[in-house]
């Protein structure tokens, strides 16, 4: 047991609902930034998603036509691998299911691609069921690009490494292709509930 | 070193030893040196620094790092930490924190950023804000060893108050080969006849000294000023392969 | 430096370079696989995601990437190292 520091403590606000924190993870009330890379900045003009790999027909759809899709406005509790958790973030964004509804497909796996190069990968089904989000707005506001703007992907459920920022193509893939963090020791999945941040866990 | 994950284990050098507070010293409006007592102290070289660990009553840890502001002489290590507004750590520290309390520190590390005398001069030292802390162990360890190695030192605070170690800095000059001078870029205290502005090629030029005699320049201070002054430096014609930098920067959206 | 500002060089994760190598590592040279330039990793720009990232600062091509979990630590490398002897 480490040496405790007298009167040192996170910052506190009232005490959230400790059944909402995974184990090991502590509340927070800011926001914090973290990336494996420079922030891009990456315009609306000329932006596009695609949705490719092994699927009937690429999609693809530009900022416009993102934009002008049924949008949802949700709030999720968020789970970050370095131990953080914030409760009640609220994001606007496409659902997965309706990005992915009509696509014919084998494929058990995704992998997300990035701009500034990052990828991450996620089981299909896990995209699917209202779980998971093409989202550009938060807290009401344009997303911004230091969190991934302007447009990221969204996975709350699992450690949010998951929620790629500044997403640009899903690619749907037969096998399971380990991202940047995946293939640095960080765990394939990464529940949060069952606490899977590292190979072996 | 191919392209592989390697699974490593800790290793003993870098384990985490206890460090107890010894005293708490005020060294500026905003600042405080924290004189530490730790199990074990290996010893360092002036430059180096150390990573501290604070753990909360409920388990919740928090790491910094800090440079050492002591010289390898003293029979205490000291880190100088200046408080953030809505810092997690830095007001524990500023405010907090007293004489016997305890937390993990782990090092000395960082053999990259370091000088002793007898790596010899001569040698320019430029520091922002608290960037200039391990700048003034590598000033501390000159005195202890009663060295005359030419040294031209710039310290950058936005006023007198913000200036760290300024006392102590002015005590140890003028002396044999010790050449130091501030920039106070908010306006300089009553009667000061010294430099006003943001670090330029004039002031480099001035401070000295010049490339041709091939010093080695340590930088140190937030990212923007690191990369502002080492591109003077560059630019003045001093060997980028002599320039040594330690850059921190914004806490990146954690308050 | 002054801890509450995140350290943004490899002069930062000196002490986890030093745990995994075994020996301080912030005056490794690494020969850019991208742009060809060479740099001591103290001088890599330093991104802290779910674990450490190093990049070149010619050119942002990722030199070193670094797992952090309690009982271990990973290590993944990427581009020429040149190690005096």
């Amino acid at each position: 047991m480490p040496p405790i520091s007298r009167g040192f403590h996170r910052r506190r606000e009232p005490e959230p609902d400790q059944s909402r924190i995974p184990p090991g993870q502590y509340p927070t009330w800011d926001f914090p930034v973290l990336s494996a890379g420079p922030t891009p900045h990456t315009p609306t003009d000329g932006w596009t998603l695609r949705v490719d790999g092994a699927i009937d027909e690429v999609r693809q759809w530009t900022w416009d036509e993102l934009l002008a899709l049924p949008s949802e406005t949700f709030t999720v509790d968020i789970h970050c691998v370095t131990k953080w958790t914030k409760l009640d973030t609220t994001w606007t964004g496409v659902s997965l299911d309706t990005l992915l509804g009509d696509v014919e497909t084998e494929a058990e796996y995704v992998v997300a691609w990035c701009d500034g190069d990052y990828t991450t990968n996620v089981p299909l089904e896990d995209l699917l069921g209202g779980r998971a989000w093409i989202v550009y707005d938060y807290g009401g506001e344009p997303l911004e690009p230091e969190h991934g703007g302007p447009a990221r992907l969204l996975v709350p459920h699992l450690y949010f490494w998951k929620s790629a920022k500044w997403v640009r193509a899903l690619t749907l893939t037969l096998d399971d292709q380990p991202g940047f963090w995946e293939s640095a020791g960080y765990h394939d999945y990464g529940d949060p509930w069952r606490e899977q941040r590292y190979w072996g866990d | 070193m191919a392209r592989a994950a390697v699974l490593g284990r800790l290793i003993g050098r870098l384990a985490w030893r206890t460090a107890t507070v010894r005293e708490v010293v005020a060294e500026s409006e905003h600042a405080v040196t924290l004189v530490l007592d730790v199990t074990d102290w290996p010893g360092h070289r002036a430059g180096q620094h150390v990573d501290v660990r604070l753990t909360a009553d409920d388990g919740y840890q928090a790491e910094r790092s800090y440079s050492i502001s002591s010289a390898p002489e003293a029979d205490a290590i000291a880190i100088t930490v200046e408080r953030i507004e809505d810092g997690e750590v830095s007001p524990y520290f500023t405010d907090v924190i007293r004489p016997g309390d305890q937390f993990e520190l782990r090092g000395p590390v960082g053999g990259h950023f370091t000088w002793s005398v007898s790596d010899g001069g001569p040698i320019l030292l430029v520091g922002g804000g608290s960037g200039f802390a391990p700048l003034m162990a590598m000033l501390r360890h000159r005195a202890a060893q009663d060295s005359d190695v030419e040294v031209h030192a710039l310290v950058s605070a936005r006023t007198d108050a913000d200036a760290l170690y300024r006392d102590e800095l002015a005590a140890l000059g003028p002396a044999e080969g010790l050449h130091v001078a501030w920039t106070f870029t908010r306006g300089g205290p009553p009667g000061w006849t010294g430099y006003t502005r943001r670090v330029d090629a004039a002031m480099i030029a001035e401070v000295g000294p010049a490339p041709a005699r091939a010093p080695r320049c340590f930088v140190c201070g937030p990212t923007p000023f690191v990369e502002w002054v080492t591109g003077l430096l560059v630019d003045a014609g001093h060997d980028p392969q002599h320039i040594h930098a330690e850059r921190f920067g914004p806490t990146g959206g954690r308050a | 430096m002054s801890g509450e500002q995140r350290q943004l060089d490899g002069n930062g994760v000196a002490a986890l370079l030093e745990e995994l190598l075994g020996a301080d590592a912030t005056g490794l040279v690494r020969v850019c696989a991208g742009c060809g330039q060479r740099h001591a990793l103290g001088a890599h720009r330093a991104y802290r995601g779910a674990g450490w990232v190093l990049r070149c600062p010619g050119c942002a091509d990722v030199a070193v990437v670094i797992g952090v979990a309690e009982e271990r630590l990973t290590l993944q490398t990427r581009g020429t190292f040149a190690i005096p002897r």
